[in-house]
C-alpha cells in the first residue's frame, strides 16, 4: 500500500514540476526537430528510399531525444540536494525507482507523439491503419528504454562526467530495443501484416520484463549506501 | 536510554581517512553538539548517522538497531535537516512538505500543515513556488518538515546559518519542544552561542578524534 | 576466504604461467606446423587457433567477473572487487584481440572486413559494455561505490547478452543468409587437437594473469590506503602560519 503510494507521488512530482517549468519536454522537442532537419538534409530522399530510412531514423531521434529526458529525470534531483532525502527517506528504493520508470514513460512518449506527424510530414508517409500497432511499439520500446535508462541515470547522476556516461552505458545494453523497435517500425510503416514483424514485438516485450525485474531488483544498491 | 550508540566508527574516501575509530553515546532526550574546524567530519559523521555512508570500519546503533542491517526500520525515526534545503523549486511549500511526508509514510491533515508552517514563520508563503524563497526562508520550509515529521532522532547540519534572529530563536525553541518528546538531536555548528542554550553535551571533532566539552568551556576556551 | 585462497593460488602462480605457456608453445607448434590447411580456407584457418580460444576465453573472462559481481554483493569484500577488476580488464583485452583476429581472418574468407553476423556483433557490444564498465570506475572517487555501481553494470550486461545475441541472429536471418559459415564443416583430429590446446592454455595463462592483476590492483589498494591521511590534518598543516 505505502509501495504504491510512492509510485504514485514520485511520478505525481516529477508530472507537476514537469507541467509548470515544461524543461525536460521542451528540450527533447527542439532536440528532435534538430535532429529530423539534420537527417533530411543528410539523405536527399524519395519516398521510396524514404519509406525504407525512416524507421532507422525515427529511432535515433527517439533514442537520443530519450537520453535527454533520462538524463534530466535524476539531475533534476541535484538541485537543493533532494536525492539526499530520497536516499535517507524510508521509502522503498524500487518505489522510488518505479515512479521514476512511469514519470520518464509518459514524458519521453509524450515527446515522441508530438514528433512522429513531423516525420509524417517531413518524410511524406501515409500511415492511418497502423496507427495503434506503432504506438503500442513505441510504448514498448519507450519502456524498455526506460527501464535500464532511469537505473543508469541514477548512477551516473552520482559519478564525474555524468553527462557522457549515461549515453556510453545505455546505448549497448539498448542494442536489442534499438534492433526490435526499427524492425517493428518498419514493418509497420510499410503495411506488413502484423504476422510477419509480431516477433519484434514479443522481443520488446521479453526485453521490458527482463529489465524491469533487474533493474527493480539491483536499483536499491544505486539509491541506496 | 540510550538513542545513538557508536562502536569504533571509522571511515575512509579515496585516499583520506575522514574519521578515525570514533566511539560515542547519546541518550534519548538529549541534545549534542558538535564543533570542529572545516574539513574535520562533521558532515560526514552526520551522514554516517543519517544511514546515507556506511562507516569503512565499526558498529553503529540507533533506537536499539543496527544502522546498517536495519536501515529501512532506522529510517524512519530519523530526519537529517542539511546544507542542501532537500525542497524542489517547482513546488510550493505546502506540496513540497506533502511530497517529504508521503515518502515517510505521513499524511499530515491541511491544518496540521499550517500550523507547522505558522510556527516557523512562513505561514504567508504556503502557496509560493519554493523557487522565489531566500535561503532562510527555505532553512525555515526545512525546520517545518522536522516538525511534521515528529522524528525521534534529529541531525542538523549547521543549523543556524542564514537563519535571522528571530529564525534561530524559532529553531532553539523548537529544538527544546522535541527534546521534551524524548528525542534526540545532533548538530555540527559553529554558533556556540546558540548552541549552549540547548546543547546538553558537546564536542569537538579534531583529527579525526572526539573530544568530549564540558559547558564551562563552550562559553571560554579556544576550542581547537 | 578468497583472501586466503589467493594467497595460497599465487604462491603456485608460477606453475599456472608455465602450463600456461607450455599448452600455448604446443598448440602454436600444431596449429602452424603440423596441421595441414584447410581444403577451403588455406592457410588462412590458422588464424581461427588463436581466434577462436580467444573469444572463449574472454567469454570465461566475463564469466568470472559476472560471478564476481555477484560474490562482492554478498560479502563485499574489497579483495573480491579487485578481482573483478582484473577479470573486467582481462575480457575488454581478450575481446579486443579476439575481434581483431576475427577480422584479419574475414577478409580473405569472407571478403570483408566485418559482417553484421550475431556473434560479432554480441562482441563489438560486449567490448563497448566492458569499455563502458572500466571508464565507469574511474569517474569514481569512493572505492565502496565504485566498486557497488561497477557490479551492477557487470550484472545488467551479463544478463543482457544473450538477449543481444537472439535479437541479432534474427535480425541477420531476415536480411542475409552469412555467405560462409562454419556449420557443416566437420572438424577433423588436425584441427582439434591445436584447437583444444589453444583453448586450455589461453584458460590457464588467463587465471595466471587474474592473479597477478588481482594481486597488483590489491597492493595498489594497500597503498593508497597507507598514503592516505587525515583531511583534518592535511587541511590543519595548511592553515598554520
Amino acid at each position: 500500500m505505502i509501495f504504491f503510494n510512492v509510485i504514485r507521488v514520485v511520478a505525481w512530482k516529477d508530472l507537476l514540476c514537469e507541467m509548470r517549468s515544461r524543461e525536460t519536454i521542451s528540450s527533447m522537442f527542439f532536440f528532435a526537430l534538430i535532429v529530423i532537419l539534420v537527417f533530411s538534409f543528410s539523405f536527399s530522399m524519395d519516398q521510396q528510399a524514404a519509406r525504407e530510412l525512416i524507421a532507422g531514423i525515427l529511432w535515433v531521434a527517439f533514442a537520443f531525444t530519450g537520453i535527454i529526458g533520462l538524463g534530466k529525470s535524476f539531475s533534476a534531483e541535484l538541485q537543493n540536494d533532494c536525492l539526499e532525502y530520497l536516499q535517507m527517506s524510508p521509502a522503498p528504493k524500487g518505489a522510488i525507482y518505479l515512479g521514476k520508470v512511469a514519470a520518464n514513460l509518459l514524458f519521453i512518449v509524450t515527446a515522441e507523439v508530438i514528433l512522429f506527424p513531423m516525420f509524417v510530414i517531413f518524410f511524406n508517409l501515409d500511415v492511418v491503419e497502423d496507427l495503434p500497432v506503432l504506438l503500442l511499439i513505441f510504448f514498448l520500446a519507450t519502456l524498455g528504454l526506460s527501464t535500464v535508462g532511469t537505473l543508469f541515470s541514477a548512477m551516473t547522476v552520482q559519478i564525474r562526467a555524468r553527462e557522457v556516461m549515461l549515453p556510453i552505458l545505455l546505448l549497448p545494453l539498448a542494442v536489442p530495443v534499438m534492433i526490435a523497435a526499427v524492425e517493428a517500425t518498419r514493418g509497420a510503416l510499410n503495411g506488413n501484416p502484423l504476422a510477419l514483424y509480431r516477433h519484434w514485438i514479443e522481443l520488446l516485450v521479453v526485453f521490458d520484463v527482463v529489465f524491469t525485474v533487474v533493474s527493480f531488483w539491483v536499483v536499491e544498491l544505486i539509491l541506496d549506501s | 536510554m540510550v538513542a545513538i550508540r557508536g562502536l569504533h566508527i571509522s571511515k575512509s574516501y579515496g585516499h583520506y581517512r575522514i574519521l578515525e575509530d570514533l566511539s560515542f553515546e547519546i541518550a534519548a532526550g538529549e541534545c549534542y553538539a558538535l564543533f570542529g574546524p572545516n574539513g574535520a567530519g562533521k558532515t560526514t559523521l552526520l551522514r554516517i548517522l543519517a544511514t546515507l555512508h556506511r562507516p569503512s570500519a565499526g558498529r553503529l546503533e540507533i533506537l536499539g538497531r543496527d544502522a546498517i542491517q536495519e536501515r529501512e526500520v532506522v529510517r524512519e525515526a530519523l530526519l537529517l535537516l542539511a546544507h542542501g534545503s532537500h525542497l524542489y523549486d517547482e513546488l510550493n511549500a505546502v506540496e513540497n512538505l506533502s511530497f517529504a511526508m508521503a515518502l515517510r509514510a505521513a499524511s499530515p491533515t491541511d491544518r496540521e500543515v499550517k500550523v507547522a508552517l505558522d510556527q516557523v514563520g512562513i505561514g504567508a508563503f504556503a502557496e509560493l513556488k519554493v523557487r522565489y524563497f531566500s535561503a532562510g526562508m527555505k532553512k525555515r520550509l526545512a525546520m517545518a518538515k522536522a516538525i511534521l515529521a515528529h522524528p525521534k532522532v534529529l541531525l542538523l547540519d549547521e543549523p543556524y546559518t542564514s537563519l535571522d534572529e528571530t529564525g534561530m530563536v524559532i529553531m532553539n525553541r523548537y529544538i527544546q519542544a522535541l527534546l521534551k518528546e524524548g528525542a534526540s538531536v545532533v548538530m555540527a555548528t559553529h554558533d556556540r552561542i546558540k548552541s549552549a542554550e540547548v546543547a546538553d553535551r558537546a564536542g569537538v571533532l579534531t583529527h579525526g578524534v572526539l573530544r568530549p566539552l564540558t559547558r564551562e568551556d563552550l562559553k571560554t576556551c579556544d576550542l581547537f | 576466504m578468497l583472501n586466503t585462497i589467493i594467497r595460497k593460488l599465487q604462491r603456485y602462480k608460477g606453475w599456472f604461467g608455465a602450463a600456461g605457456g607450455l599448452c600455448l608453445g604446443l598448440g602454436l607448434y600444431y596449429g602452424l606446423v603440423a596441421s595441414p590447411p584447410d581444403y577451403y580456407q588455406g592457410e588462412v584457418v590458422r588464424i581461427m587457433y588463436v581466434h577462436v580460444p580467444l573469444a572463449h576465453t574472454s567469454l570465461l573472462a566475463y564469466t568470472v567477473l559476472f560471478l564476481g559481481s555477484l560474490w562482492y554483493l554478498w560479502t563485499r569484500d574489497p579483495v573480491v572487487d579487485n578481482l573483478c577488476h582484473a577479470a573486467a580488464g582481462l575480457s575488454v583485452f581478450f575481446t579486443a584481440v579476439a575481434l581483431i583476429t576475427g577480422s584479419i581472418w574475414a577478409k580473405p574468407t569472407w571478403n570483408t572486413w566485418w559482417t553484421w553476423d550475431a556473434r560479432l556483433v554480441s562482441f563489438a557490444v560486449l567490448f563497448l559494455i566492458l569499455a563502458g564498465y572500466l571508464m565507469l570506475r574511474t569517474f569514481i572517487d569512493d572505492p565502496e561505490r565504485e566498486a557497488r555501481y561497477a557490479a551492477v553494470l557487470a550484472i545488467v550486461g551479463f544478463i543482457d547478452l544473450p538477449i543481444v545475441h537472439f535479437s541479432v541472429e534474427w535480425w541477420r536471418t531476415l536480411h542475409q543468409p552469412l555467405s560462409i559459415s562454419m556449420r557443416g564443416v566437420s572438424i577433423s583430429k588436425e584441427i582439434l587437437i591445436p584447437l583444444v590446446l589453444m583453448g586450455i592454455g589461453f584458460s590457464i595463462l588467463f587465471v595466471y594473469m587474474l592473479i597477478v592483476r588481482t594481486q597488483m590492483l590489491y597492493l595498489s589498494s594497500l597503498l593508497n590506503a597507507k598514503k592516505g591521511r587525515l583531511l583534518s590534518q592535511v587541511h590543519l598543516a595548511k592553515v598554520e602560519p
